[in-house]
């Protein structure tokens, strides 16, 4: 039974705490004086940023857990106030006194802390690493995140689910497309109503565009941190001309709006065409670089998630999947009649990680050939009913839920779960044994979001 | 390897696509005289996220990739701050950001000046105002230039560094 996610809603009368595992769903109603729960971390540890996030946003006290600190609320962060209660309406914080934080340190003879960022230097997004070290080896390493949060699911609150598109699609450039199909399939689910196969087909061709973009960059980007650049040269000009033709097909480079009913003209000779080039360069790219010694001696055994460390921890998406783990949203009878194949690693190492991106764009490939076709279905939208919606997608990182409860034709409640929510929480297994150098390697090799992980 | 370097000699340079040329050219032009006039030859470049969705610094990336190639304009992006002559600053500056935004910005050598690359930093893009939100950012510090566009393309954030070394 895998977890999936633990959030928080908040009803007139009590708190409603939903837990979402694969094959079922759990819901448990506390009251509002002194709200408690039990942990479930003892059995799903990644259980645990969801948890001190909840006490954060709504200050509900989880009885037993081991890791009590706060998750999002940093050291200026006023205390006692739970933004993401009913009752809670300011729009600006004043900053409070500094409490320091207590990070997970190992501490002994010879034993040193070096803190990495929150500002990197790359052009990356804000993340603070604190890692504990004996000379090179990394003993520990703390992961501490909610630099970029914006309090998204605060924003949406009270907006109609139509206005609240431009700011999912803007949650993670990078997923985009991923957001907007859960986005999409929540309307659906809303207002009753299937999705004509056209249509279907003209958004899992975009959300293969996306991840095409994203794979690419990675597969330069990793070689470039141990050291390769030409690699990077080499995938950052595929990746660009994959952005371009994301750009033909939606008039935007990340394709924000691009996710609508109206199905537009595609140019298939020439889609079909760029297919063609970029297999012939990967190709090319695969042969190429699969033949450098120095580099695979990099990639072999460095950062390994094992797979009974990656089930435990809940790990989805690349990371899962390099790990030996078989889940892919896109499993299913509509992807595999388009020539979907499932791509996996046993070794769970940075190697491995970086062979399911170029499997995965293969496929990928391969994928948007069935996808292409000339058509112009538009579909009517009926009326949104009031409910409580879920839904999933495989972005270019893993796993994405989303869930939004509508009353009286407003969002009540809006929570997402991005993939690297969960593949965050187990970095930190990862590094164990291998040396501080390895980790901008190894970071790579996840290509994890910050700001879907913030919110 | 080998068959690394013949793939290159047959693709040759791809810097100058044909479409492209043409303004490049001007830019390339314009830009290299006046980093040559105001920074001794070359700008470096401080990029911090406060808060974006990525997609900005995706366009940043963008800019080093062979089509666009910014380091042969002389404009670099360096990892420090204290190696930095411009903050370029992307982001919605979130609650949680915003001191170690201004901490980086103390950590540039004067003379220094912050260019704001994106909607986000001026409240523009559609994000709305929470309680972790503290944008625009030009009510903690002093913007000389914006990029605007959701997000810039590389070729439009090239000419905002070219705006911003005409002001200057």
């Amino acid at each position: 039974m895998r977890f999936i996610a633990r959030f928080c809603k908040e009803k007139s009368e009590c708190f409603e705490i939903i837990t979402i595992y694969d094959e079922h769903s759990e819901k448990e109603e506390i009251s509002k004086e002194n709200p408690s729960i039990k942990t479930i971390t003892k059995k799903n540890p990644a259980g645990i940023w969801f948890e001190r996030k909840m006490h954060d946003d709504f200050g509900i006290i989880i009885k037993d857990a081991f890791d009590k600190r706060p998750l999002v609320h940093q050291e200026r962060f006023p205390k006692d106030i739970h933004p993401l209660r009913k009752d809670f309406t300011q729009h600006k914080l004043q900053e409070a006194p500094y409490l320091p934080y207590k990070y997970e340190e190992i501490r002994g003879d010879g034993v040193f802390q070096v803190a990495v960022g929150p500002i990197h230097a790359g052009i990356i997004e804000p993340g603070h690493f604190q890692f504990s070290q004996a000379g090179e080896n990394m003993l520990h390493l703390e992961v501490r995140h909610f630099y970029t949060h914006k309090g998204i699911e605060k924003m949406l609150e009270g907006k109609r689910l139509e206005d609240a598109k431009p700011i999912i699609e803007r949650i993670s450039g990078n997923e985009s497309i991923a957001y907007q199909i859960c986005y999409r399939d929540i309307y659906l689910q809303a207002t009753k109503q299937e999705l004509p196969l056209s249509l279907q087909k003209r958004h899992a061709l975009l959300l293969e565009i996306e991840r095409t973009i994203h794979h690419l960059t990675d597969v330069g980007f990793i070689p470039n941190d141990a050291g390769f650049g030409a690699a990077l040269s080499f995938a950052s000009k595929l990746s660009e001309e994959a952005r371009r033709k994301m750009r033909e097909l939606t008039g935007h480079r990340f394709g924000f709006g691009a996710v609508s009913f109206e199905n537009s003209f595609i140019d298939i000779d020439g889609f079909n065409e760029w297919l063609n080039d970029l297999e012939k360069s990967l190709d090319f790219f695969e042969d190429w670089i699969m033949d450098i010694p120095s580099l695979w001696d990099r990639f072999d055994t460095t950062g390994i998630l094992s797979l009974k460390q990656a089930v435990k921890y809940a790990s989805v998406g690349v990371v899962a999947r390099a790990s030996g783990i078989k889940i892919d949203r896109r499993a299913n009878p509509f992807y595999l009649e388009h020539g979907f194949r499932m791509v996996n690693e046993e070794s769970g190492d940075v190697g491995a990680r970086f062979k399911v991106r170029l499997g995965e764009l293969k496929n990928s490939i391969e994928m948007m050939r069935h996808f292409l076709e000339e058509d112009d279905t538009v579909l009517e939208v009926a009326k949104i009913c009031d409910g409580e919606y879920q839904s999933f997608c495989e972005s270019s990182m893993g796993e994405l839920f989303m869930s939004i409860d509508i009353k009286d034709g407003v969002i009540e409640r809006f929570f997402a779960r991005d993939p690297s929510f969960m593949n965050w929480q187990a970095v930190h297994i990862m590094m164990q044994k291998d040396i501080i150098a390895d980790f901008p390697l190894i970071n790579k090799s996840c290509d994890l979001s910050y700001a879907g992980n913030d919110l | 390897m080998i068959k690394f370097w013949n793939k290159r000699a047959k693709l040759g340079v791809i810097t100058e696509k044909p479409e492209l040329e043409e303004s490049l050219k001007k830019i390339r032009k314009e830009i290299k005289e006046s980093v040559k006039k105001h920074f001794a030859g070359s700008l470096a470049i401080r990029m911090v996220d406060s808060g974006s969705c990525n997609a900005c610094e995706a366009e940043c990336n963008a800019l080093s990739n062979p089509y666009f190639d910014l380091e042969r304009l002389g404009i670099y992006f360096v990892a420090s701050p204290r190696h930095a002559d411009v903050m370029l600053l992307s982001g919605v500056m979130t609650f949680n950001m915003t001191p170690h935004v201004k901490e980086a910005y103390a950590q540039i050598p004067s003379p220094k000046w912050v260019i704001s690359v994106g909607d986000c930093p001026m409240m523009q893009a559609p994000y709305e105002r929470t309680y972790a939100i503290n944008a625009p950012v030009t009510e903690h510090l002093q913007v000389t230039h914006h990029i605007a566009g959701c997000p810039p393309n590389p070729l439009e954030i090239m000419e905002g560094l070219l705006e911003f070394l005409r002001k200057i």
